[in-house]
């Protein structure tokens, strides 16, 4: 176990209605969010003393800050890369308590994703801007490839080719989410569970990615309190400890569109993260009880089965296909109902899952779950998290 | 069933005589539209002090002796001298027609002037077919360059000039927004420029000679930063594709086929598939290079597949 | 009379530029000129539909200006051997075309010239090609 793994916990989780047109701003939304938490936390919030957003985030820490009534911040922090950022999020700030820079810290993430600026209608209209990161996508955008379900289409293709796996094998993905999903007041997607069929008849969005791959857009916000696993202790809920917190960036990393690797089957810096959680928990895929996988679109989630030890490369379409994702197999998988059944608010809502799970509280609860693993985007640089109960 | 390369060296326009002979009114009427003040158009004394016999025609009208003019709008391409027009022409329409080849622009005019014309001469023309293009993609659309020598000759019979014409026969695009702009910047600009001269080219590392796309400021083998360019052979393989429906952006037709393709080389790019049906690309198909030229200021290596190259 | 001599002109000698107005006027009277009715050439409506965004100027006409461009520049004795150009973007109404030239060679035997010429407008190249003419002597003059 690393220096920091068992130093921080996640004691308080808060989040907006998830819904389609929010009606308010998004600063709004970061604040409910946020005090929430704070609430959830059992704390005020001035005893918060840091903060840590996504760079995408359009709220800066000040004007949360000093909207909710926090005092002296002695730590913040933002992590890139959109949705990749989740995760990384409570290791900045379980980093920042382990450390003593900061006793608490509060983790937010708030948009109005749907009824706004919409990543889904992708970036083919983007401003005349010439940094690397609006070049990058002079490779991309004059070709028509300019949205996420695009890009993920196109690693989706390759895995098919080289693994034989098959649209049903995505398509068992989105079936797990939404049958959590439906059990889940709080998802959108509450009481709709769809069927292989419902999938395999769903309009293409870009073959190979049929609508019902693709996860839905959300307006919402979502906020986590880290503080001391010490000092969780003496709060109102049990504490997820955070045992292992990583970020990661693989070789010839692009944002979405790394498709010129030797091989493209796989998420290297998922692997990246998964073997960082593993080495600071001090435990494997094995000691794992239930999973959170980012599943924006469902054809990444196989290779993060495989780059984070539960299956050999090539076989997660037989360990999705064999019932491991269900409520009682092996791994039960994002028991909310994912960003594809409850909510995309960019992989924090399933850290707040992850909370739920270790408190023995998800609407979906399984037996016995004592470590729960997350994930945070796939295809940019990113996050994981394993959170376990307190021992 | 005859294909395009069978008409070279056939003759679409028999020998035609232009309805009027050379005139000064028509003559005084070209040059005041085209604000050409030169004497020798509408001044005998003029033209004779250039040693001229009098008043000339501008060598440039050439051509409008030849025109059937409003007549050719009211009775109809198949009228008038089209009447007269050899089976070749009446064949080749067809197959422009056949193929959606609807709308026609004229791209190129070469023209030898053997003498200048005077009041009085008669000029007729005859046009034969010199070659025809494979289809190409155009910022205008889809389509065949077709090539013709028009030789006009005088009453004597005697040739006063030679016309090399070509006319781009298309499939007019739908109107459509322009593609999306590339953010070009000093890291990628040369790529771009040197695609607007339908090259594709890859970044090579002077210090290790590592080839490298989507190119950079820094070789991340050697770390050199400085950097030349060289030729792709323009042949490769589709990598992985995808093929886009929704949303759809107003620059492009959907569906829309989107290939990472692996050049010869090694280096992978993001380009499009033309030529070819969603349903029969797969991945491994051997493709080529060809060159869409979007706009007048965009044009973007796209591919084909190689079984599809006209010879 | 003004204008130039095979022995005046030098490879090299650049063309004063021209700066031609295309107003809508220019491009329907220069089309009937050269009896060149063809819709797109005038009627805004019809040019549209057949997917242009205006109506544009003809290839006869193109030819005509480059002719005149050169013929000024080397005046009424020069006699036009060639024109040959290739179009690039259209001239549509309200911009401006602006034609320049460059001797690019001289031949001794016919005392032609030639000359490379090229008209920019709002869009672009509209137009580049190469005209020659031939010049009177010094001694004729």
């Amino acid at each position: 176990m690393s220096g920091f793994s068992g130093a921080a916990a996640i004691a308080g989780i808060g989040a907006t209605e998830f819904s389609k047109d929010s009606g308010r701003s998004e600063l709004r939304l970061a604040c409910e969010a946020v005090l929430a938490a704070v609430a959830d936390a059992g704390l005020k919030p001035s005893d918060v003393d840091g903060m840590v957003t996504f760079t995408a985030d359009t709220n800066a820490e000040i004007h949360v800050a000093r909207s909710t009534g926090m005092r002296d911040l002695t730590f913040f922090s933002r992590i890139p890369h959109g949705g990749g950022a989740a995760c990384g999020t409570v290791q900045q700030a379980a980093l920042a308590v382990a450390t003593g820079v900061a006793d608490v810290v509060v983790c937010y993430r708030a948009f109005n994703e749907r009824s706004g600026v919409r990543y889904g209608l992708g970036q083919a209209d983007g401003p005349a801007e010439t940094g690397a990161d609006s070049a990058a996508y002079a490779w991309l955008t004059p070709f028509g490839l300019s949205t996420p379900a695009q890009w993920v289409a196109m690693f989706a293709r390759r895995y098919m080719h080289e693994y034989g796996a098959t649209s049903e094998d995505f398509g068992r993905v989105a079936v797990v989410d939404r049958r959590h999903a439906a059990t889940n007041p709080a998802a959108w997607f509450y009481r709709r569970p769809i069927t292989l069929e419902d999938h395999q008849a769903s309009r293409w969005i870009a073959e190979p990615l049929h609508l019902l791959d693709c996860c839905q857009e959300t307006d919402g916000g979502q906020a986590l309190v880290v503080v001391s696993a010490e000092r969780a202790r003496d709060l109102p809920h049990p504490p997820a400890v955070v045992l292992g917190a990583a970020q990661g960036s693989g070789d010839d990393q692009h944002m979405m569109t790394s498709y010129y690797r030797p091989r493209i089957t796989g998420i290297p810096e998922m692997g990246l993260v998964g073997r960082q959680l593993y080495a600071q928990s001090g435990l494997g895929p094995a000691d794992m009880d239930a999973a959170i996988l980012y599943d924006h679109f469902t054809p990444l989630v196989l290779p993060q089965l495989e780059e984070l030890g539960f299956c050999a490369p090539g076989e997660a379409k037989d360990f999705v296909a064999e019932g491991n994702l269900e409520l009682g197999g092996r791994l039960p998988f994002n028991t909310h109902g994912g960003q594809l059944g409850e909510a995309y608010l960019h992989g924090m809502n399933g850290i707040a899952e992850a909370v739920r799970l270790v408190r023995g509280t998800s609407v979906n609860q399984p037996e016995g779950v004592r470590n729960v693993i997350v994930t945070a985007g796939t295809g940019v640089p990113t996050s994981g998290l394993v959170l376990g109960a307190d021992r | 069933m005859t294909s395009y390369e069978d008409f070279a060296g056939r003759e679409i326009l028999p020998l035609w005589e232009g309805p009027d002979p050379v005139n000064v009114p028509m003559i005084r009427h070209w040059a005041e539209a085209m604000g050409d003040r030169n004497p020798i158009y509408r001044d005998d004394a003029a033209a004779r002090a250039t040693g001229r016999p009098g008043i000339v025609a501008p060598a440039s009208m050439m051509q409008a002796w030849t025109m059937r003019g409003y007549a050719a709008t009211v009775e109809g391409p198949d009228a008038g001298a089209r009447a007269g027009a050899a089976a070749g022409a009446r064949e080749l329409d067809g197959l422009l027609e056949k193929d959606g080849y609807t709308s026609v622009v004229a791209t190129d005019s070469e023209f030898e002037f053997h003498r200048e014309l005077v009041a009085g001469d008669r000029v007729s023309v005859r046009e034969v077919v010199e070659s025809i293009s494979p289809e190409k993609s155009t910022a205008l659309g889809t389509g065949r360059f077709v090539t013709t020598v028009r030789t006009y000759t005088d009453q004597d019979g005697e040739v006063v000039a030679v016309q090399r014409w070509r006319l781009l026969r298309f499939r007019p695009k739908e109107a459509r927004a322009p593609r999306p702009r590339p953010a070009v910047n000093r890291d990628n600009a040369f790529w771009f420029e040197a695609a607007r001269e339908h090259r594709l080219v890859i970044q090579r590392c002077a210090g290790c000679g590592t080839l490298r796309h989507p190119p950079g400021p820094c070789c991340p083998h050697c770390g050199s930063f400085d950097w030349d360019a060289a030729e792709a052979s323009g042949r490769g393989q589709v990598y992985s594709f995808v093929v886009n429906h929704h949303p759809r952006h107003p620059a492009f037709e959907y569906p829309l086929i989107v290939a990472v393709v692996e050049l010869d080389e090694g280096t992978r790019l993001v380009t499009n598939l033309v030529g070819v049906e969603p349903g029969e690309v797969e991945i491994g198909m051997p493709v080529v290079l060809d060159w869409l030229d979007a706009d007048p200021d965009l044009s973007l290596p796209v591919f084909r597949p190689q079984s599809g190259i006209a010879a | 009379m003004n204008g130039r001599t095979y022995e005046e002109v030098a490879t090299g000698e650049e063309l004063p530029p021209l700066p031609i107005p295309l107003t809508r006027t220019l491009i329907v009277a220069t089309a009937i000129a050269s009896r060149d009715y063809q819709d797109v050439h005038h009627d805004p409506g019809l040019a549209v539909e057949r997917g242009s965004t205006d109506i544009f100027m003809n290839i006869l006409t193109t030819n005509g200006l480059v002719d005149r461009y050169v013929t000024e520049w080397a005046g009424p004795a020069a006699v036009v051997t060639a024109i040959r150009i290739r179009l690039g973007v259209p001239n549509y109404p309200g911009d401006t075309m602006t034609l320049t030239g460059t001797v690019t060679a001289k031949h001794d035997e016919d005392r032609r010239v030639e000359i490379a010429v090229r008209g920019e407008n709002g869009l672009g190249a509209h137009v580049t090609g190469t005209v020659a003419v031939r010049l009177p002597a010094k001694d004729a003059t």
